[in-house]
């Protein structure tokens, strides 16, 4: 569809801010660049916003000012748009989205998931905290969990707004940005090291039926900031109620600020419905000294899309990757991961793995990593091991280095296989049958991943999932 | 239970030992023989021969194989018979086809068979998938084992063994029950109990890949144990160790056949036959006799032409 076309579909563009009347000029230039459907959601989501909060803290005002300004000429991406090339999100496009009110979300008494977690935990449904339903136990002096809205402390206040990002991300991130009705806050100060995980649980409970042209939307937006010499585990779980097959969209973005020498661990489990969209940001700003750690299995979604983009903002900085994804269904996994090393010393290591167990299923990779001039001495390592095991599944890789620093120690590998022959004959020898064989190997192949959460609980939890998606699958065969 | 607590204290002839061979087919050893071999589960334990003339076991007549891919003729003719309770040593140069042809054996599809049979316990093992050959007691030490990364050791070990409890009808172990089957093996092999958690082969070094090869025949058991190069990248001490191991897991009606293209390991060994093998061929079978001549003349001196 060209620009014109476009402009046809104009008649009048009404601004998504109210605030917008000072730079009215410059934003008639911008909207004629505008995306009429983009426009359209942003209104949607901005007047839902409006109506839940009407005094919006400055960080909200100010995140919402940005966001919107950006929306004005950010279009919906298109399969000719390098970063969707492999990945359609007609699915989102076509339908109509739909904000979910406040109102219901509040009254659950129960969730329609299993309660199997026993760390403190926030949980949220539908992009709203439900306090009744989460359990945060007593956190160290300093540590603050909750609601931007409801942080009292000032300090942490003035902290937390020199983070209102400023951080180009895509359309969705911006739409979060509009849409977020607060801002979940974990903030850690100086030298302090929480001992317990914190689990940020995220629920989806109003969906449509899969037929339904109607999508409800929920904007979750979280921002982790870790002082000086810092701490936290942090378990973000994305899950869809248990009747897995309603539709819905998820568009959630995580901030993290890790400081100086600070550190923190991050486990990411997605196990959404299969009619749903699941579309993920997770922004990593590092430190010096500091280490990061995703590990992350991602399962649910009709359309997933995880974007994480790590930025090392000083020396000697640690980043470790360790993501999953499996297809089981008519469902696309995509991972787009950006690593960007500008300073000295950096270490990072990725490894990403899928398995695509249909024949419709997709999964799709980018994994750029920058090791820019500056950046000498990085030792940077990336793997990515793909499995499908139908026969017209497919997977879209494209790893890629670009380094620019020359003394640097980079190492990557991409293969796309089917199980090793060497391997399933080992069990052979031993009397195991082939399909027992086959199933421990598929197993194998994603605990690679999963012996890296640092949670016991969280690695046997993903284990379970994995088998009772794949177990029927395998036997089946 | 008490069955299945095998043990191997049982060693009328030792294997390894330099000293004289006795009692091989002596009555009352068979008595125990029978005994040992329920005792570590050859599935084979329903021969109840009372004596007389030993049974045939493998009977490869005229073997040829090529590489499944490239169709290059690697076997080219093998010709071989063991009876219950042998040894046989196959020898010869690097790459004469002796990890092929133990390969073949067991199964491997690398390797596509172009002629000659292979009988093994009166039944055409040819017609056999991999996991039954081994469920019907072949066992092969891989001369290099394959690392399977996210399997751990005892996991692998207890599929295997509940595969071959199926087989014989028995009701399979939970992970505690097998737990303690398997722990006192390792003192076998000689390995710490944590041996057990790590990844099947994964960093294993040499050494400690052959001796999980033996901790798995300890915990299977076999009538026919294939052994290829258990002793090659070994120290002294770990060949030791090694052939301690199999030593002990011998009864006067299992068979080995082992693979080497080392003289080294007969210091351990005195075998019923030994066979020189030479491209994709057995030139010639002999008995304890042909390695001293291999020893001072080489192989150029057995060569079968
Ligand atoms: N899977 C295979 N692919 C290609 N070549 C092979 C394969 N297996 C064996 N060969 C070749 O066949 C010959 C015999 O190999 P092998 O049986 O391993 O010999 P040995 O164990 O006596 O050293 C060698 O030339 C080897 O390179
Ligand atoms: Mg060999």
């Amino acid at each position: 569809m060209s620009i014109s076309t476009l402009n046809s579909y104009l008649p009048h563009v009404r601004l998504p801010s109210r605030r917008r009347t000072t730079t009215t000029t410059s934003n008639r230039v911008l909207a004629t660049l505008s995306d009429p459907h983009v426009l359209r959601l942003a209104e949607t989501l901005e007047d839902s916003i409006s109506a839940a909060s009407p005094l919006p803290l400055p960080y909200l005002q100010k995140l919402r000012d940005t966001s919107s300004q950006t929306l004005l000429s950010t279009p919906w991406p298109s399969r000719k748009d390098e970063p969707f090339r492999f990945t359609d999100t007609s699915f989102i496009k076509n339908a109509d989205i739909q904000p979910v009110p406040f109102s219901s979300t509040q009254s659950l008494s129960s969730l329609p998931v299993s309660e199997d977690t026993l760390l403190p935990n926030l949980t949220v449904v539908d992009g709203y905290v439900v306090d009744s339903l989460s359990q945060l136990s007593e956190f160290p002096d300093g540590v603050f969990v909750g609601l931007l809205s409801n942080l009292n402390s000032e300090s942490i206040m003035k902290r937390v707004s020199e983070y209102v990002s400023d951080f180009q991300g895509d359309l969705f991130w911006s739409l979060n940005g509009v849409g977020a009705p607060d801002v979940i806050v974990v903030y850690v100060p100086e030298g302090c090291k929480v001992e317990k995980p914190l689990c940020l649980r995220f629920v989806s409970v109003n969906g449509s039926d899969k037929d339904s042209k109607s999508l409800p939307i929920s904007n979750p937006r979280i921002l982790v900031l870790v002082e000086k010499g810092g701490e936290i585990s942090i378990v973000e779980e994305y899950s869809g109620g248990d009747e897995n097959d309603k539709s819905y969209w998820t568009n959630s973005v995580l901030e993290v600020v890790i400081g100086d020498g600070a550190k923190v661990r991050h486990s990411y489990i997605q196990t959404q419905s299969l009619n749903a969209a699941h579309v993920k940001w997770t922004s990593v700003r590092q430190d010096s000294k500091s280490a990061y750690e995703l590990t992350e299995v991602s399962t649910g979604g009709k359309l997933s899309r995880h974007n994480v983009h790590v930025q090392q903002v000083g020396p000697d900085t640690s980043t470790e990757l360790s993501t999953f994804h499996l297809s089981i269904g008519d469902q696309l996994q995509d991972l787009h991961s950006k690593l960007v090393l500008d300073h000295p010393r950096g270490f990072s290591r990725q490894i990403h793995k899928c398995i695509v167990a249909h024949s419709l299923g997709q999964a799709v990779f980018d994994g750029n990593v920058q090791v820019n001039r500056d950046a000498q001495q990085t030792d940077a390592g990336q793997l990515t091991r793909s499995l499908l095991l139908e026969p017209r599944a497919t997977v879209n890789i494209k790893p890629n280095l670009q380094i620019i620093a020359d003394d640097v120690k980079c190492s990557h590998g991409a293969a796309i296989s089917d199980l090793e022959q060497n391997q399933l004959f080992y069990f052979q020898a031993r009397g195991i049958d082939i399909a027992a064989a086959r199933r421990a190997l598929i197993f194998s192949f994603a605990a690679e991943v999963i012996e890296r959460f640092p949670e016991k609980s969280v690695q046997k939890k993903a284990e379970g999932l994995i088998t009772k998606l794949l177990i029927p699958k395998l036997l089946s065969r | 239970m008490a069955l299945f607590n095998p043990t191997f204290s049982f060693k009328p002839c030792n294997l390894f030992s330099n000293g004289p061979q006795r009692c091989r087919y002596v009555q009352s050893v068979r008595n125990f023989t029978l005994r040992a071999t329920v005792s570590v589960e050859a599935p084979s334990s329903s021969t109840t021969d009372t004596g007389g003339a030993p049974k045939l076991l493998l009977e490869v007549k005229d073997l040829s194989a090529v590489i499944t891919e490239s169709k290059q003729s690697i076997l080219k003719g093998v010709n071989l018979t063991m009876f219950e309770g042998e040894v046989h040593v196959v020898m010869g140069k690097n790459g004469s086809g002796k990890s092929t042809f133990a390969k073949v054996l067991v199964g491997h599809p690398d390797y596509e068979i172009t002629g000659g049979s292979i009988i093994y316990k009166g039944q055409d093992l040819l017609e056999m998938a991999p996991e039954e050959r081994a469920l019907a007691g072949l066992f092969m030490s891989f001369q290099s084992p394959v690392e399977i990364p996210g399997v751990s050791n005892i996991d692998f070990l207890n599929m295997a063994y509940n595969a071959r409890r199926r087989k014989l009808g028995l009701p399979e172990l939970g992970p505690i029950e097998f737990y303690g089957y398997v722990a006192p093996k390792l003192e076998l092999v000689n390995m710490k109990i944590d041996f057990l958690n790590r990844n099947v082969n994964e960093g294993f070094s040499g050494g400690e890949k052959k001796r999980n090869e033996i901790l798995q025949l300890a915990v299977l058991g076999a009538d026919l144990s294939i052994l290829d190069e258990i002793d090659s990248g070994l120290d002294v001490d770990a060949l030791r160790d090694v052939a301690k191991a199999v030593n002990g897991l011998q009864t006067p009606k299992n068979s080995v056949l082992m693979i080497t293209h080392y003289l080294r390991l007969l210091e351990f060994i005195k075998p019923t036959y030994i066979h020189i093998m030479e491209n994709g061929r057995i030139v010639k079978t002999g008995d304890i006799s042909i390695a001293e001549i291999l020893e001072r003349e080489g192989y150029k001196s057995i060569s079968g032409t």
